[in-house]
């Protein structure tokens, strides 16, 4: 397999430390994040889990520098969060692909965009396509793809500027299972080989447990870390590990620190 | 069997075909008056005569560089006051209201009022046309903008796109659909306007030659006309369709 070769970088590190936000909303303040602290090291895959509304999303905004945040301080590879960040990769729930772009000319886009297109870039793009494994279609536009494989040409894009760190949110959860389950695990195998930071929010336990190092459990009003799943599984990981008791041993870990927050609630 | 091209295309030729036999048997039975409504063979012969004459082709010439110079105008504008409205905020609460207001009223009261301002030459109708067809390409344009999602711009933003990068890969792109569809009605309206506008006053052009044969009982001659001007819309709608097929070529529904 032809993976990216040139300067393949390295993941870079991810530190929260008592980070909150409330957003300023028609009805009024709305607090989301509630001293949130996370420390994530280079190469390492984290998955957030928790209920919808706790600030999931939020909180891969803030390391995005899409979205502010009220205190507490953040590092991202070092530095405090800033948009259009070229080593940081974000895909969404929904591909967002350029209906007017072919399928290879959306993977172009980010290097258009950087300005970094140069002579070297459809070799770049051709590279990216293959891993994705969207080599035959990538002159087709985009209405012409399945969802399974808009979200690959999405993820192909999110990798095209190698940057250390992916943020993904919920990318699968429009696919059916079946697909989700098989593009999982590419995406784990994926990030396992090129090293990069993976921030991944998922609804899905067995799918956390089965791509991550840890988990982190979020719960909701406002959102604040509940739980914090280390997963021990060998890599690299593999469908039927799903069966394996050390599997549904974490899993549990899991649903019980999220149970706990619930009924703490009620 | 209902997609064939023999099927779309022949039937409602054969109901054309069929309703102007029926026309022309009535006319000649005398069922129908032939100073209210000519008979086809009438219109036809009429429209032969029409073809020879040096004036109808002026009349022709000078009807479609007054829609054509109005739509110029009014899509022009209409682009830019609709790109304004869409990008800046402040613009669209402090304009839009007046927008949407002279869009709900009939503009071709205006049509005398610019004969009074600007004569009985082209630039009545002209004026005429680019007001009547500039508010749909204005509406289109900011519904168009409105229409690109905020998870697209916001993977701009994740890209680091500066506004005109935004703009001209995103936005631009994004509302040209719904802003072609403006576009599309505006060419209809901008014929309207020109005809509407030679009605209440002028010298030259289809509408003014429309009047005056009816004004002579002319009426094969009048109807001729009419059926021109269909021509003259739908080979203009024509234009227009394979301008947008060739612009925006992702729409394919
Ligand atoms: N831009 C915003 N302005 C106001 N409220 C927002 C905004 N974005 C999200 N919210 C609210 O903040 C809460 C957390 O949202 P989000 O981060 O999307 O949660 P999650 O991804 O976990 O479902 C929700 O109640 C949501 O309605
Ligand atoms: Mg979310």
């Amino acid at each position: 397999m032809s993976l990216i070769s040139n300067t393949a970088a390295t993941g870079e590190t991810i530190s929260l430390a008592g980070v909150s936000k409330t957003y300023m909303t028609a009805k009024g303040p709305l607090p989301v994040l509630r001293d949130i602290n996370l420390d994530i090291k280079a190469g390492e895959f984290v998955s957030f889990v928790g209920p919808s509304g706790c600030g999931k999303s939020t909180l891969l905004k803030i390391i995005a520098g899409l979205v502010s945040y009220d205190t507490g301080t953040v590092e991202v590879g070092g530095e405090a969060p800033r948009e259009g960040r070229e080593d940081i990769g974000f895909m969404l729930q929904q591909s967002v692909l350029m209906p007017w772009l072919n399928v290879s000319k959306n993977v172009e886009l980010p290097f258009a965009i950087s300005g970094r297109r140069n002579g070297n870039t459809p070799k770049r793009v051709a590279e990216l396509l293959d891993l994705v494994g969207l080599t035959p279609v990538a002159k087709l536009n985009p209405w012409e793809l399945s969802g399974g494989m808009q979200q690959r040409v999405a993820l192909a894009r999110a990798l095209a500027l190698d940057p250390g760190i992916m943020l993904m949110d919920e990318p699968f959860s429009a696919l059916d299972e079946f697909k989700r389950e098989f593009l999982n695990i590419e995406v784990a195998q994926m990030a396992d080989k090129l090293g990069k930071t993976t921030l991944l929010v998922t609804h899905s336990i067995s799918e956390a447990v089965l791509m991550s190092d840890h988990i982190i459990a979020l719960g909701a009003n406002p959102g604040r870390v509940v739980g914090e799943i280390k997963v021990d599984l060998e890599r690299p990981r593999r469908t039927n590990m799903v069966g394996s008791a050390r599997f549904q041993e974490i899993s549990n870990e899991v649903r019980v620190a999220l149970a706990a927050d619930l009924e703490g609630v009620q | 069997m209902t997609n064939t091209i023999l099927y779309r295309a022949g039937l409602p030729t054969s109901v054309g075909i069929t309703l102007i036999g029926l026309w022309q048997i009535l006319s000649i039975v005398g069922a129908i008056n032939p100073i209210m409504i000519p008979s086809p063979w009438d219109i036809a012969i009429a429209f032969s005569e029409l073809v020879t004459r040096g004036y109808f082709w002026q009349a022709t010439w000078f009807t479609l560089q007054e829609t054509l110079y109005g739509f110029a105008i009014g899509v022009t504008l209409g682009l830019i006051i609709g790109a304004l409205t869409g990008t800046f905020p402040m613009f669209r609460t402090a304009i839009y209201p007046f927008v949407i207001a002279f869009q709900n009223t009939p503009r071709v009261a205006l049509a005398p009022i610019f004969l009074t301002w600007f004569g009985f030459g082209m630039t009545s109708k002209v004026v005429m046309a680019a007001v009547i067809c500039f508010f749909p390409v204005v509406i289109n344009t900011v519904a168009g903008m409105a229409s690109v999602g905020d998870n697209a711009k916001m993977l701009f933003r994740s890209l680091g796109a500066s506004r005109a990068q935004t703009f001209f890969r995103l936005t631009l792109p994004g509302a040209s659909e719904i802003a072609f569809a403006g576009i599309k009605t505006a060419l209809t309206l901008a014929l309207l306007g020109a005809i509407v506008a030679e009605f209440v006053g002028g010298s030259v052009g289809l509408g003014v030659l429309i009047k005056e044969l009816n004004f002579q009982l002319e009426v094969a001659k009048g109807f001729a006309v009419v059926l021109f001007l269909a021509v003259i819309g739908l080979t203009l709608y024509g234009l227009i369709e394979l301008l947008e097929r060739y612009l925006i070529t992702w729409k394919h529904d």
